[in-house]
Formats: structure tokens, C-alpha cells, sequence
């Protein structure tokens, strides 16, 4: 146990002066966003099943409709 | 998106009152191919290659050898509000699909 701990604080210590020494990682992404505020907009490139589309999808041109957003991981994977 | 694409009528309804936008990482030319073969229609795949839309939205997570857009859904009205958010949206689950069919039908106003 006694080791253990020893161990333990050593790891920290070198943790601790890495941490000094390199820059700090990425902080995960933020939660996601609540209901009631303002969509971010965006411009993002199009496509269908006909093909790539000419013009960008921007959001905010998509005013008067009902938008659904649907991230999902990665092409050819389930859902 | 299988499910989406056999169950587009009646969850996501009239496509010129509701549009669906279904946004990942990969780039568009992989996105047409994908959809093209597996018949998605009549939806629109956006690619979000640098995750910077995904971020915003809080869906984008970091893996060892990139990012990854968790399994995220936003209805948005027709103001460009959030009206209801799905995270995770659980796209094995059929009740997924009936709680954004009504939040799609409250959203839009109709019936």
C-alpha cells in the first residue's frame, strides 16, 4: 500500500512538471446546446444521392422551415 | 440512416415544410457515394470536414486519430431556434423515432 501510494505521488510529480512543460490538452467539447437558443449558423458543403450539389447549404436561408440537425459518426456505419 | 430513409414519411413528414440535414466529418464526395448506394433520399448529407459545426453544437468528440460527431439531434424551428434536442439519439431505439416525430409536428405548428 505504502508503495503504492509512493508511486502514486511520484506519477502525480511528473504529471504535474510535464503538465509545466507542454501545452495543456484540448478541453473536451462543450455540451450540447439547450433548447430555446438561437441555432449557430453555417455554411457547409451539399450533397444527395444525385450527386454533389452546386450550392452550400446555409442555415439560415433555411428560415420558415422545420430544421432537423442530424450528426451521426461516419459514413457507412449504422444509424 | 437506414431508418431515416424507411421511416422518412411518416416521422419527418411534408419535405417542403421540414428538411432534414444529416451532418458528419466525412467528406462530401464519401457522403454522395454512401448515399447514392443505399438509396438516402430525399434528405441532404452536409460534410463538416474540419468538425467546426459539429463543435458549435456540442456534438464533435476527439478519438485517437481524429474526431467523431456523436449521435446528435437538434430540431430547429422555423424562427431558427432549438426547439428540442436529442443527445444522444438513440437510432436503435424505436421510441427515438416517435419522440422526434411529435417534436418535429410541434416544432412546425401542424397537427
Amino acid at each position: 500500500m505504502r508503495v503504492g501510494v509512493s508511486i502514486g505521488t511520484l506519477v502525480l510529480v511528473a504529471a504535474g512538471s510535464l503538465a509545466a512543460q507542454q501545452p495543456a490538452p484540448p478541453p473536451p467539447g462543450p455540451p450540447p446546446l439547450a433548447v430555446g437558443v438561437e441555432a449557430p449558423d453555417f455554411t457547409l458543403p451539399a450533397s444527395t444521392m444525385a450527386g454533389l450539389s452546386a450550392k452550400p447549404v446555409h442555415l439560415k436561408d433555411l428560415r420558415g422551415k422545420t430544421v432537423v440537425l442530424a450528426f451521426f459518426y461516419k459514413a457507412r456505419t449504422k444509424g | 440512416m437506414d431508418a431515416y430513409r424507411d421511416q422518412y414519411a411518416t416521422v419527418f413528414g411534408d419535405t417542403s415544410k421540414v428538411q432534414l440535414l444529416a451532418i458528419s466529418v466525412d467528406p462530401d464526395t464519401m457522403q454522395a457515394a454512401w448515399a447514392k448506394e443505399k438509396g438516402y433520399t430525399p434528405w441532404t448529407f452536409l460534410s463538416d470536414s474540419g468538425a467546426v459545426v459539429g463543435t458549435a453544437y456540442g456534438a464533435t468528440r476527439a478519438i485517437p486519430n481524429g474526431l467523431l460527431d456523436n449521435r446528435t439531434l437538434y430540431v430547429v424551428d422555423k424562427k431558427g431556434k432549438i426547439a428540442h434536442v436529442m443527445a444522444p439519439f438513440r437510432e436503435a431505439d424505436p421510441t427515438a423515432y416517435t419522440e422526434l416525430q411529435a417534436a418535429i409536428k410541434k416544432a412546425s405548428g401542424g397537427p
